[in-house]
């Protein structure tokens, strides 16, 4: 098949002007709605949504550290601690409240601090459980989007109705299933997009009012659909695994298309995390939101089994003929240090190649990152695809 | 013990309790019992009445810590490929695992993991390795954040009693045995005790010269910590008490001349025990207490469920409840203890406490106007222990209390 020129649509460049200036459009959603922030990786948007708000997902900022240092401790997440900077630094004016999910210590202080430093704010805790291996977590889960449900009516001043509720299930559900078809697509054509044109794509939806992030989604999926068999070819290509949490600063999509790398499978929070699986429209709400949150991919701070940290890694890898697996380590995230070792281990087990790319927000030494990834790819291709474990 | 006397002194019991307590681990297998590793604060009393011995890797770490094996201990899991940053108590328990080294033999291998996280989440993480490591079952008790309102606490609590309702179920099948209710409320009773007297071994640190430190304190907690619902540390802590009432009856202070009365925020830094308590002596000052040795003060309610006490205590320690609520409880501690300043130690190992020093720092000296003095460094490794530094940053604080009384404030 002759490939054809790859004129990308304007929904796309719209797509990834947002995802990389998201408070332009937080600004004209402002004056139509109460925007609540709120942190990766669990809190339900669909029940704020359905109470007339607009949820946005706060993801740091990589603007230099001013404010958030005599908060946090330098040895706390630069995620934690990047967010609380864009807030206290940056973009505070642009809030009407938050939610804040609990998933670890770091979360947890967050939310303490964040609540004294905007005491004007609407705020209230997400309190995630912290085990999913047993029939509790299930119910609780359930219990906190009540609670949740209860709380938000009480500041939006509206009643949250059944049927508001799975209109924005429904919603949600469409932009989750237009970004895996999406995400499909780019998987069969890896030349139709890079790999930041996807996940900016992606990440457009935590800010963007999500009716309108459906349709320019549509219109890229349209475009993609029709264009796909011109650019087939997965010559050059080859597939790589990312995990992690948050793929932050962005510019290592690029780096990992400059060296022509395609993500054909993920566990991001920021990815498949977000957009795998619906949420039911029958039934209880709460109850349905619980079975989404357990059919989650794995998550590294919470998980049903000590062994999925790498079982799972070893399936989505095998699963989707992954040729590599870039693991993306947030500095100071305890919960991957813990892991780490043992991963890499089984790894090198398996024989899969695996590179941990260490990031912080503020301080990623982008071009050490560069060669590191270079080298691994050199060294993946020329010796046989025995990249080996770093 | 002396032939005259009947009792044994608090130290002599906590020396021959202790030699027991490990014996009993050690042998466990032989006398058909269980070993499960647990976070210091957890619902141990449910091991307790089902014959599975809790062993607790945090206190042989502060064992190895205090021996000054921190660094050793952690460069050898380094190598293994793990970081520096986690917690002294992990690096050194997941060192020990690597060396074989240990200040105090050793402690047996685990069959079960319960970790608790009102604690810190660091402890599910540990012990995630350890039951790869060893191929045994972890049990996550999970206490969502002690938050002030009456309705999200009384669905708290539900959570939590249904969650101890699978750790029973968990525990039957480990040991293939009923678990038994009527012995449970026993261990509760002798729980309850224990922890009413260690509460007012702590207060005793209200008296004016304060019979005892923290660092008595941080040395007595340990039977509370690991045996817990047993008589032994009802009496020992029966004997504890009477001792230290003795001193406090005759008017006789940890330091004889004593002039600051401070409050400590964190746990201690292990290593330097004694040499931040001589320190502080020449100055006249004594570091009474903190929220960390009050976190095994447990107020059982006897009259309720089991399972429902159990509950509400381990989800309101300190390390759990929200920053505004915890400040109160340090507050609390100045005004019935009648402190005049704090020592506040931001320690790196210390994610879960530590995280909150800067804000309850400014809500403590704000509200008490003492001063503060915030100092960075690590519990156990002394790698980060920056020795010069602090001790000069001590020093000049000491200086600015003496000044401050100079001029009557």
């Amino acid at each position: 098949m002759v490939e054809q020129r790859n004129i990308k649509p304007a929904a796309l460049t719209r797509l990834q002007e947002i995802a990389n200036d998201p408070y332009g459009c937080l600004a004209d959603l402002r004056k139509r709605k109460r925007i609540i922030g709120s942190t990766l990786a669990d809190v339900p948007e669909e029940l704020i949504h359905a109470a007339g708000l607009h949820p946005f997902l706060i993801l740091g900022t990589n603007n230099p550290i001013r404010h958030s240092a005599a908060l946090l401790p330098d040895n706390s997440c630069s995620l934690a601690r990047s967010n609380l900077e864009l807030v206290v630094g940056y973009q505070s004016a642009f809030f009407d409240g938050f939610v804040l999910s609990q998933v670890c210590d770091t979360t947890q202080h967050l939310g303490d601090i964040w609540k004294r430093k905007f005491p004007d704010h609407y705020f209230e805790n997400f309190l995630t459980p912290r085990q999913v291996a047993r029939p509790s977590a299930r119910a609780w889960y359930a219990e906190e989007c009540r609670r949740l449900r209860g709380a938000l009516e009480q500041y939006a001043g509206r009643a949250i109705t059944d049927a508001a509720l799975r209109e924005s299930f429904a919603l949600y559900n469409e932009n989750r299933a237009l970004l895996r078809r999406l995400y499909a697509i780019k998987r069969e054509a890896p030349a139709l997009m890079t790999n930041r044109e996807f996940f900016d794509a992606v990440k457009a939806g935590f800010f963007m009012d999500r009716g309108e992030h459906n349709e320019l989604v549509q219109a890229v999926v349209q475009w993609a659909e029709q264009t796909k068999d011109h650019q087939a070819s997965a010559n050059g290509y080859f597939r790589v695994i990312c995990v992690g949490i948050v793929v932050e600063p962005p510019a290592l999509y690029d780096m990992i298309d400059e060296v022509k790398g395609t993500i054909v499978a993920d566990n991001l929070c920021t990815a498949s995390r977000y957009i795998f699986y619906d949420v039911e429209t029958k039934g209880d709400p709460a109850e349905a939101l619980a079975d989404r949150h357990l059919r989650k991919p794995y998550f590294t701070p919470i998980n049903e089994d000590v062994r999925r940290i790498y079982a799972d890694l070893i399936s989505l890898c095998r699963d989707n003929n992954g040729e590599a697996i870039f693991y993306v380590h947030i500095k100071y995230c305890e919960s991957q240090d813990y892991d780490l070792p043992d991963i890499k281990a089984a790894m090198r087990t398996e024989g899969i190649p695996f590179l941990e790319l260490e990031t912080e927000y503020q301080t990623t030494h982008l071009a050490q990152l560069k060669t590191r990834l270079q080298a691994f790819c050199e060294s993946l291709f020329t010796k046989g695809a025995q990249g080996g474990v770093r | 013990m002396t032939a005259a006397s009947a009792k044994p002194s608090s130290k002599e019991l906590s020396r021959v309790l202790t030699e027991g307590y490990l014996l009993d681990a050690r042998t466990a297998h032989e006398h058909g019992k269980y070993v499960a590793y647990t976070t210091a604060v957890s619902p141990v009393e449910l091991f307790v009445a089902h014959d599975v011995i809790p062993i607790y890797p945090e206190n042989h770490a502060v064992a190895c810590l205090t021996k000054r094996m921190g660094t050793e201990l952690s460069l050898a899991m380094e190598k293994q490929g793990y970081t520096s940053h986690l917690c002294a108590y992990a690096r050194s328990d997941l060192g020990y695992r690597i060396t074989g080294k240990s200040a105090m033999g050793g402690i047996p291998d685990p069959d079960f993991l319960l970790a608790c996280n009102a604690q810190c989440f660091t402890l599910t993480k540990w012990f995630e390795v350890l039951s790869r490591k060893y191929e045994v079952p972890l049990f996550v008790f999970d206490t969502p954040q002690w938050i002030r309102e009456p309705g999200a606490r009384k669905e708290i609590v539900k959570y939590c009693v249904a969650q101890l309702k699978e750790l029973i179920a968990a525990l039957e099948q480990l040991t293939g045995k009923k678990y038994d209710y009527d012995r449970l409320a026993q261990v509760m009773a002798y729980s309850q005790q224990a922890s009413v007297l260690y509460r007012r071994f702590l207060d005793m640190a209200a008296y004016k010269p304060s019979p005892i430190s923290i660092f008595d304190a941080l040395i007595h907690m340990a039977i509370t910590v690991y045996l817990r619902g047993t008589p032994q540390a009802v009496e020992y802590y029966q004997i504890l008490c009477d001792e230290i009432q003795a001193k406090a009856d005759q008017g006789v202070g940890v330091i004889a001349d004593e002039r600051f009365r401070l409050y400590w925020e964190n746990l201690p830094v292990w290593f330097k025990f004694k040499d931040h308590f001589n320190l502080l002596k020449s100055y006249g000052a004594n570091i009474l207490t903190s929220l960390y040795v009050h976190a095994w003060s447990y107020e059982f309610d006897l009259a309720k469920d089991p399972l429902e006490t159990l509950a509400e205590n381990y989800c309101s320690r300190f390390s759990n409840v929200t920053l505004e609520e915890r400040a109160e409880m340090a507050l609390d501690l100045f005004r019935r203890y009648s402190m005049n300043g704090s020592i506040m130690f931001v320690n790196r190992s210390c994610k879960a406490v530590s995280f909150a020093v800067y804000t309850l720092k400014e809500i403590i000296t704000e509200t008490t106007g003492y001063p503060a003095l915030i100092f960075e460094s690590d519990m156990g490794d002394p790698r980060f222990y920056s020795e010069a530094q602090i001790k000069t940053r001590i020093e000049a604080f000491l200086e600015t209390l003496q000044r401050r009384q100079a001029a009557g404030a």
